[in-house]
């Protein structure tokens, strides 16, 4: 019997999938350990917290409905529907489909509604303002989001396109295609940092509520809850910063062992980036971070006006 | 045909019966029964149309003058616009019998209100049949007069009667459009029939162009449309939650429908009419979703998202137009399908969503967002069913709203466009349908986070339970169609499938729906394996341990201090606030030691509707500023006497002269 490489490919995705969130996390805890200084926890404690909280009873707010047990696990299955269709090692996603780029802006904002109504579930102004702040980043970056995929897509020819194959790199000379890859490298790098909450956005270890974004919703969860939505906030960092790798990777799109290896590779070093960042640069302003999320707009709306140059204004 | 016709003179009999009949129960009977064997017989009328099996039925009625004759003719897309129409009509009146039940015990007679439900009804029958210009103009104006009608049921309050009014008012404006349209095209044609002006509009010609702004505008108008859908917030919002919901879903649909109609009589468009169509849409979704965002009565809310829904339905024709114009049948199919599929998905969540909308407003009186709270726990099901509605409205998978919004998607994001140019603008307009999307995921969050999650806000609602049964059934029902077309697509694409095929796609409609399939599937499964968490969790939590919710360290925390509509969309509102200008009373403290307490109020009304009051009052006072002058300087009266002279005389010179 003949495994094809993709089958392969798929097998080792899954299990990517299984350890990459917490070793993502891990690495950007331990980069921003070291910047300051300090030796940082284990690389795999996420893991550790996550199984811990798993052994857990999760305690309920008396004002609660059921809305409240079910946000969680929407959030986690949801991006796990996103995770799906991404090629977490540079090709053969577990499925792909054409438009699938669609399905995985949309089980997003799916997953966002889910832990929006959770955090509004309870009552607490705290909750509720940062379900608004997650809300409105989000309106930003949707369009931003699907002016990159669309760049990406014309650049790609006409026809439905899969995420995997909008994800090579498409790289020659003289014809604006450098444009359009870069634009869309920093649009879903922007992307990274508003949607896993990460600096200079959000500041995942603030210690006043006020200020958060993404922690603020998620504070009355507890137990296995509070475990599904730290393992799905994993896996969408994650995820995004596949799908940024996958950009950067010039094999992605054939299934050698070299492309999932660098692809991981630059996952982790996109870790590293984002960990360093995090170190360097204070959070923005809550009002200021609107302009940051324009600049996402611009630079995908920049890949898209290069997608005309590529085709000389002609088809 | 003439079963179809058949539920003209049913329906009208069932409307006189009910004026008759004193007892309300009885007019609410003999409502129900004769908009059942309507809704029956033109089901059994059209049910072939809709398989694609016949291809039309016609009819012609001779009349007496001023018409000679009227044709009719019922084809597939007719047969696709009754199919849903009928039954929610039959919906709303069973809804109206729950909601309007206090009224009724208090003696007011329901008679007059069911028989306008049944000529709402008729209305559809004549203007999706009709093939006559006058005949389809009275089918138009008595949806528009029975839906005034409706409106104003509480008609004691003055500004119920004022919404009212608004909307007569800038219906008939609407209606002057079209009526100007049929007369340039009588004058074309010398006929009132839709074939004749079919075969002038099909030529190229200068009046083409003139006549396609015409009737856009005046359809536009009807389904409210940016920037002409200032009456309908006001309308949505004074109306019983019956008549809102069919307003709003069902009978503004005419609109898209004979603007679907006029299309097919016009033959291929223009390009500049499709990429119009298209960017009206786009316009009118964006502002439409904002002003959602912002509302503080939940159902003005929902009135602005309907306009944010045709702007939806229309980027759809837009882009089937587009596909028409550049003989791609894939794309033509992709834009056809998505926009009438969203025409019908939005009639589904939307009544769903007024319903409950209705059913809240029963309970607490109020349908303010910032005084209510915590209705989940005392009215479940109405909140399960919103929440439904609401997701389905933000067209999130696995519901309707994504599968008819992803066909829209499919068409944008081809890249098909036989210029760079068109294709920078499709994805453009994508973009602009996921910003419309995210907003509405938004303000459909915040919608039921702020009325049903949370605790409650204001004290004195005192809320009962869920409604009774009359009420909730046609929730249900929107609900369970919702969820079924969500999840089987076929179901929706059956409907439509036919009346697609009048449109030039050919085989394009099995390339276009060829990548919903993956999409059926992935949302399936999420669908699946969601329910199964949701419901292991649902259990495990029964028992769990319970305590108040972490008021992060402070302890003395107040319904009143949780987070407010308003200030869930502050953050919003305010990155709009140049499309969006708020309103902002205040009167700050003025002394050092304050002896009255401050208060600020902050408020988004319509910019449009501002803007028009503006005009309309500096157009005021410049009349007023004349008549002074008139009356303060003689040489003005003199002018003006002079002028009103010549006039006469000219006047009376003419008619002298044709005699």
């Amino acid at each position: 019997m003949v495994i094809s490489s993709s089958t392969i490919f798929r097998v080792a995705d899954v299990l990517a999938l299984l350890v990459m969130p917490f070793l993502v996390v891990g690495v950007i805890n331990r980069t921003k350990s070291l910047w300051s200084g300090r030796r940082g926890p284990p690389i795999l404690q996420p893991l550790w917290d996550v199984l811990r909280l798993l052994r857990k009873r999760s305690v309920y707010s008396e004002t609660t409905t059921p809305v409240f047990r079910v946000g969680p696990w929407g959030f986690l299955l949801t991006t796990v529907g996103s995770a799906a269709v991404t090629p977490i090692l540079g090709a053969a996603p577990l499925v792909s489909f054409p438009f699938d780029f669609v399905w995985f802006a949309y089980v997003w904002a799916l997953g966002r509604v889910a832990v929006m109504l959770a955090a509004l579930d309870t009552g607490s102004s705290f909750e509720g303002m940062g379900a608004a702040r997650e809300a409105t980043f989000s309106t930003l970056l949707e369009p931003a989001l699907f002016l990159a995929a669309g760049a990406l897509s014309l650049g790609a020819g006409a026809g439905g396109h899969a995420l995997a194959d909008l994800l090579v790199p498409r790289l020659t000379a003289g014809d604006g295609s450098l444009m359009v890859w870069l634009g869309s490298v920093v649009t879903l790098f922007i992307v990274l940092q508003v949607e896993s909450a990460r600096m200079p956005v959000d500041d995942p270890t603030t210690h006043l509520e006020l200020t958060m974004v993404h922690e603020v919703m998620i504070l009355d969860h507890s137990g296995p809850d509070l475990a599904a939505i730290q393992t799905g906030a994993a896996l969408k960092l994650t995820v995004a910063a596949s799908v940024v790798a996958t950009l950067l990777n010039p094999w992605a799109g054939t299934t050698a062992p070299r492309t999932a290896a660098l692809n991981l590779g630059l996952t982790l070093v996109i870790a590293v980036v984002v960990g360093t960042i995090e170190s360097l640069i204070a959070r923005l302003k809550l009002r200021t971070v609107p302009k940051y999320i324009a600049v996402a707009l611009a630079s995908a709306a920049l890949a898209l006006l290069a997608t005309g140059w590529r085709n000389g204004g002609t088809p | 045909m003439t079963t179809v016709l058949l539920a003209v003179p049913i329906l009208l009999a069932g409307a006189a019966l009910s004026l008759a009949l004193r007892s309300n129960r009885a007019a609410a009977a003999v409502a129900l029964t004769t908009q059942l064997a309507a809704m029956v017989l033109v089901a059994v009328g059209t049910a072939g149309l809709l398989a694609g099996r016949t291809a039309a039925l016609e009819l012609t009625w001779a009349w007496p003058l001023p018409l000679d004759h009227i044709p009719f003719r019922v084809d597939a897309l007719s047969a696709f616009f009754l199919a849903w129409s009928l039954p929610m009509t039959l919906l709303g009146t069973v809804y109206a019998i729950g909601y309007l039940r206090p009224y009724f015990s208090k003696g007011r007679h329901g008679g007059p209100h069911f028989a306008l439900l049944n000529l709402t009804a008729l209305s559809f029958v004549l203007i999706y049949s009709t093939q006559n210009a006058l005949a389809f103009l009275l089918g138009w104006e008595i949806a528009a007069v029975a839906a005034w009608l409706l409106v104003i049921w509480d008609y004691r309050q003055q500004k119920i009667r004022f919404a009212g009014f608004n909307y007569l008012v800038s219906t008939h404006v609407g209606l002057f459009v079209l009526v100007a349209a049929f007369m340039l095209l009588h004058a074309k044609t010398d006929s009132m029939d839709f074939a004749a002006f079919g075969a002038f509009l099909s030529r190229p010609s200068t009046t083409r162009g003139t006549l396609f702004l015409l009737l856009g505008v005046s359809f536009a108008l009807k389904s409210a449309f940016f920037p002409f859908h200032t009456w309908l917030p006001r309308a949505h919002s004074a109306a019983p939650a019956h008549v809102s919901a069919l307003m709003s879903g069902v009978i503004h649909k005419a609109g898209l429908f004979a603007f679907l109609r006029f299309t097919l009589l016009m033959g291929r468009p223009d390009e500049w009419m499709g990429w119009a169509v298209l960017a009206f849409g786009v316009l009118s979704a964006f502002f439409g979703v904002l002003y959602t965002a912002t509302q503080r009565d939940l159902k003005r809310l929902l009135g602005y998202s309907s306009t944010e829904n045709v702007g939806i339905a229309a980027i759809g024709f837009g882009v089937g137009s587009l596909g028409w114009v550049w003989n791609d049948p894939t794309l033509a199919a992709c834009g056809f399908a998505g926009g009438m599929l969203h025409v019908f998905n939005h009639a589904v969540f939307k009544c769903l969503l007024f319903y409950a909308a209705g059913a809240v407003y029963r309970a607490a009186h109020t349908v303010d967002l910032e005084r209510l709270g915590g209705l989940a726990k005392r009215m479940p099901r109405t909140a399960s069913l919103f929440l439904v509605g609401a997701l389905a409205i933000s067209a999130l998978p696995p519901l309707n709203g994504f599968v008819s919004e992803i066909l829209v998607y499919f068409g944008l994001l081809r890249g098909a466009a036989p210029a760079a140019f068109a294709n920078m603008a499709f994805v453009a307009a994508a973009a602009a349908l996921a910003f419309v999307g995210a907003v509405s995921a938004l303000s459909m969050t915040r919608a039921f986070g702020v009325a049903f999650l949370g605790s409650p806000r204001d004290a004195t609602i005192h809320y009962p339970e869920d409604p009774p049964l009359t009420m909730w059934l046609p929730m249900a029902l929107h609900a369970l169609a919702a969820v079924a077309v969500g999840l089987a697509p076929e179901l929706g694409i059956a409907l439509v499938r036919a009346a697609l095929q009048l449109f030039p796609v050919q085989a394009g409609v099995d390339a276009a729906l060829a990548p919903l399939g993956a999409f059926v599937w992935a949302g399936r499964g999420l669908a699946l394996v969601i329910a199964v968490a949701g419901l292991v969790r649902w259990r495990q939590g029964v028992r769990a341990r319970r305590s108040p919710t972490w008021g992060c360290g402070y302890t003395a925390a107040t319904a009143r201090m949780q987070y407010t509509g308003s200030s869930f969309s502050e953050q919003l509102a305010r990155l709009f606030e140049g499309v969006m200008p708020p309103l902002r009373r205040e009167q700050l403290p003025t002394e050092l030691f304050p002896q009255r307490p401050g208060h600020v109020a902050t408020s988004h009304p319509d910019a449009v509707e501002r803007r028009m009051f503006e005009v309309l009052g500096q157009g005021e006072e410049m009349v007023e500023d004349a008549s002074r002058r008139v009356s303060e300087q003689p040489r003005f009266a003199f002018a003006a006497g002079l002028l009103a002279l010549i006039l006469i005389g000219a006047i009376v010179f003419g008619v002298a002269r044709t005699w």
